[in-house]
């Protein structure tokens, strides 16, 4: 075992002493010791030195998904921050590449004054890095319109076993040739290789952005009534929250839901036409910077505060029923069927244990699985973060593993299945 | 005519020389698995006449052709597991086919002596119209599943020209395409879950009906893996709603160009069309010939471009579409009246490879990709490589996407031809690569491109691929030799191959 102070030394000597430090706030969670190389080559001296040694090795963004569920920190921490840049925007061909290090916000900014945007939305976009959307598949409301990073990553570069340079995908918004690499790192939670840079195709900013919202007493009253919204219009995204997530938003303590609509002036009017007459009940339109505000909130509606904190994924139909049997409160993508669903009161590991276990039980009998956000310190020995996939996929994804990270330095035991 | 001469000196494990009784021709294959085969799958799924697999030697790809010693249609996953598993025992390739329909030779048999037809299993299992999924066999044709759900309103997305014919699993293993992938994405972005058999007759499920997988995306790994991962046999799928209404224009230009000018000033303009369609001269007397669908016969390009979404939006959009390609220099837009007149320019944007044919006696269809603001540059190209080579060009494709589709025609029976429309071909695609582009959209790589591949992708990058395909099928059982070139093996393409009956 080789011990912090010893490692960030050797760092020192492959990438300069001003490029290794120790860790600050939350990232302690995460890893012992940061290193922040400037670029893939010293990315791969990084692996290589830890290969060598048998370094657990963890790739961060703000540390922000690792802190939350890694039970002991990894030995070294890979910070993309100086690898930040955009690399090509090309508005007229609608594609950007970027370095992983940069956060989304920023990759958004580039583009904003071509009216421009890559629409996968994030909690806390300035904070969210390339890489970390990538690898721990983050996504927002407008998931329901846009999809995700899977939908909208193009090409891909990653640092993998020996510090090879992978290359996957290209620069152009249809391309088949060769294995799909961009899929495979997507949501792989850094356990196959660093991602160091990302090409993605971008969708224009649309004209008007506009808010339906509507209150209920009862989640299934809510959920009808999203259905029905669904039904009735294409909708940018589509929320239904329950009572504590609602106060979070400024709203009253009851079900809401929220469903953005977008388009040109005339496409606002008939959407907002479109959804009054599905409604039966009272339905208020917020435009503007209300709606914008509000939109803003709801993507980042904050987790963090909460004793455990989970996402569900179910097919769409089944995610009202699973989330009442659930007793949690929530922020549900009603359209997509995924929630994250949080524990009311803070619960004692055994307690907490139970929660969960329950929750993923309700998730697999509705043919979905449940993965754990976050959980609070002093419980998290007792939680299984990662559900299990079935047993013919995880043989598979454990040779995947295998494969690709055959020393295990790639964020060892923070995955599915014990990868 | 060239012999054939094998691209690979792999041994065809599991060939034995076997002549039967009853004077049936069954090259290469132990009579005991053979037995094996019919006792799964019953004898009238079994083919071994040679004069019957002579149907299955090619695909869309026919430049090369090279019959299995064997066809075998299985009716179910379990059946296919069984067939896999007989295979595998034996160290036998296999080569899975859909309708034969590709057309970069994914189900070409290379030293792969059994194919494996998955046309039998063609049942529709679900329509889950509240979760927006349908659950399929892989055997299903492309457009079956669209006129299964659309009396609810609902389609499915990827539409690619041959979608009358085409399997759903062809599609999963090429991650097609298809004119409207523009605005709604590939097979990839469409299919949530697959029954996959392994090369060793395991039968793994991946993903499912729910939008995020549990663990590893391997059904994003499985999708465009061109058959070299495995069987897919199952696919769950996602079908979206109808668009309210569509516009459809076509517009005419005295020259692809200007054409392509358009198609980039219309995405500039913060418009993404449901498609944009680009025929060249030659395309359109062809096709105008063939079907006469009235198509401006003396023009240079056309574009279709069609608008879709809510009915509210769409004539403001077609106003401003109509301005940007007269601005461009078309010389007429014209809106498609109604229903029937939308479905003519559809009807001859599709049928227009099958109109093609009616120009030289072999067509090879390219597939590259070019950033869409290069179009105009890679015409140019196009233009001197049909000069260079004295073969005419034409071209027609998925312009929106920078998705170009050259139909280089020849005739086979000229060797001097042949060879010039695979050097034109080749010289088209590595002019894509130079200008940031890729081999291939929609087609895959199969054997037709393995010898480009280095010109997109590094040694270390092939090598990680390789390792991809070997989680699956470590011993490269499932369609051999196919996407990866072999380190030091020069692919060659000498001359068309045609098995002569035995």
């Amino acid at each position: 075992m080789t011990d912090s102070a010893e490692i960030a030394k050797r760092i020192a000597s492959l990438i300069g002493g001003d490029h290794v430090r120790a860790p600050r706030g939350a990232e302690a969670r995460a890893a012992a010791v940061i290193a922040q190389p400037a670029d893939p080559a010293e990315t791969a001296a990084l692996v290589r030195m830890c290969e060598a040694d048998a370094i657990s090795l963890a790739p961060l963004g703000a540390a922000r998904t690792l802190s939350e569920i890694r039970r002991a920190p990894a030995a070294l921490g890979v910070s993309l921050a100086r690898m930040a840049r955009v690399i090509a925007y090309e508005p007229d061909d609608m594609t950007i590449v970027a370095q992983a290090g940069i956060s989304v916000a920023q990759v958004n900014s580039a583009m904003a004054q071509s009216g421009q945007r890559m629409p996968v939305d994030p909690h806390e976009p300035e904070l969210t890095s390339v890489g970390a959307m990538i690898a721990a598949h983050h996504a927002g409301p407008l998931r329901l319109s846009e999809g995700t990073a899977r939908d909208l990553l193009i090409g891909i570069q990653f640092i993998g076993h020996g510090g090879a340079m992978i290359r996957s995908g290209g620069r152009v918004v249809k391309n088949v040739a060769g294995y799909d690499f961009m899929k495979l790192m997507n949501g792989s939670f850094g356990t196959l290789g660093i991602i160091t840079e990302a090409a993605f195709k971008v969708r224009p900013i649309p004209e008007f952005y506009a808010l339906a919202i509507a209150s209920f007493d009862r989640a299934a009253g809510a959920f009808d009534v999203a259905r029905s919204f669904a039904n009735a219009a294409p909708l940018a995204h589509l929320e239904v929250t329950s009572p504590r997530m609602s106060v979070a938003l400024g709203l009253a303590p009851t079900y809401w839901v929220l469903a953005g609509i977008s388009g040109t002036r005339a496409e606002i009017d008939y959407l907002r036409g479109a959804i009054a007459r599905a409604s039966l009940a009272e339905v208020e339109f917020l435009a503007g910077d209300d709606a914008r505000r509000m939109y803003c909130a709801l993507r980042d509606c904050d987790f963090a505060d909460w004793a455990i904190g989970a996402q569900l994924v179910v097919p769409p139909a089944a995610l009202a029923g699973v989330l009442e049997a659930c007793d949690a409160e929530f922020r549900a993508h009603a359209g997509s069927g995924i929630a994250q669903i949080i524990t009311r009161e803070p619960p004692a590991p055994d307690a907490a244990r139970a929660i969960v276990a329950r929750w993923r039980e309700l998730a697999r009998a509705a043919r979905g699985h449940l993965r754990v956000l976050r959980a609070a310190p002093e419980i998290r020995d007792a939680i299984e973060f990662f559900d299990t996939p079935n047993h013919g996929a995880l043989e598979l994804m454990r040779a995947m593993k295998s494969a690709f990270d055959p020393v295990k330095i790639f964020n060892p035991g923070c995955f599915a299945g014990g990868i | 005519m060239g012999k054939w001469r094998p691209r690979r000196d792999l041994a065809w494990y599991g060939r034995v020389a076997t002549v039967n009784r009853n004077g049936t021709v069954t090259r290469g294959l132990d009579a005991g698995l053979i037995d094996e085969l019919r006792a799964i799958v019953g004898a009238d799924g079994v083919v071994s006449h040679s004069s019957e697999l002579k149907v299955y030697e090619c695909d869309g790809w026919t430049i090369e052709k090279s019959a299995p010693d064997l066809l075998v249609m299985p009716r179910s996953t379990e059946q296919t597991s069984a067939i896999l598993s007989a295979l595998w025992r034996r160290d036998v390739a296999f080569v899975p086919r859909g309708a034969g329909t590709g057309l970069s030779g994914g189900a070409l048999p290379v030293e792969a002596p059994v194919m494996i037809c998955t046309s039998r299993m063609n049942r529709i299992l679900e329509i889950d119209l509240a979760n927006r999924r349908v659950e399929v066999e892989s055997g299903v044709v492309n457009l079956h599943v669209t006129n299964a759900v659309r009396g609810a309103g609902f389609f499915y997305a990827p539409d690619p020209s041959s979608q009358q014919a085409c399997t759903i699993g062809g599609n999963i293993a090429e991650n097609s395409g298809g004119p409207h992938t523009l605005k709604y994405g590939v097979t990839a972005n469409h299919v949530l879950g697959v029954t996959l058999v392994l090369a060793s007759g395991q039968i793994v499920e991946l993903g499912g009906a729910c939008e995020e997988p549990c663990g590893y995306d391997l059904v994003g790994a499985v999708v465009g893996a061109e058959g070299t991962v495995g069987i897919v046999t199952r696919a769950t799928l996602r079908i979206m709603r109808e668009p309210q209404a569509h516009r459809t224009l076509l517009a005419t230009f005295a020259g692809a160009e200007a054409a392509t000018r358009a198609v980039s000033a219309v995405i500039a303009a913060g418009i993404v069309p449901g498609a944009i369609e680009m025929m060249d001269r030659l395309i359109i007397r062809a096709v105008e010939e063939a079907f006469h669908v009235g198509l401006p016969a003396d023009a240079g390009a056309v574009l279709i471009i069609e608008l879709d979404g809510l009915a509210a939006a769409l004539d403001e959009q077609a106003a401003a579409v109509t301005a940007i390609a007269r601005s461009a220099g078309a010389s007429e837009v014209r809106l498609a009246r109604d229903e029937a007149e939308r479905g003519a320019l559809w009807k001859a944007r599709k049928r227009a490879f099958g109109a093609v044919g009616r120009l030289a006696p072999n067509y090879a269809t390219q597939d590259g990709v070019v950033p869409r603001t290069r179009l105009p540059e890679i015409l140019r190209v196009i233009s001197a490589v049909s000069t260079k080579y004295n073969l005419a060009i034409g071209n027609v494709f998925h312009a929106g996407d920078g998705n170009i589709h050259p139909i280089i025609l020849y005739d086979e029976r000229d060797p001097a031809q042949l060879r010039g429309a695979i050097d034109a071909g080749r010289e088209i695609l590595a002019a894509c690569v130079t200008m940031g582009g890729s081999l291939t959209g929609e087609h895959g790589i199969g054997v037709e491109k393995q010898g480009e591949m280095p010109l997109l992708f590094s040694p270390d990058d092939l090598r990680a691929m390789t390792e991809l395909r070997h989680v699956f099928d470590p011993r490269e059982r499932s369609n051999p030799n196919k996407i990866i070139p072999r380190p030091g093996v020069c692919v060659e393409v000498a001359a068309p191959h045609r098995q002569v009956p035995v």
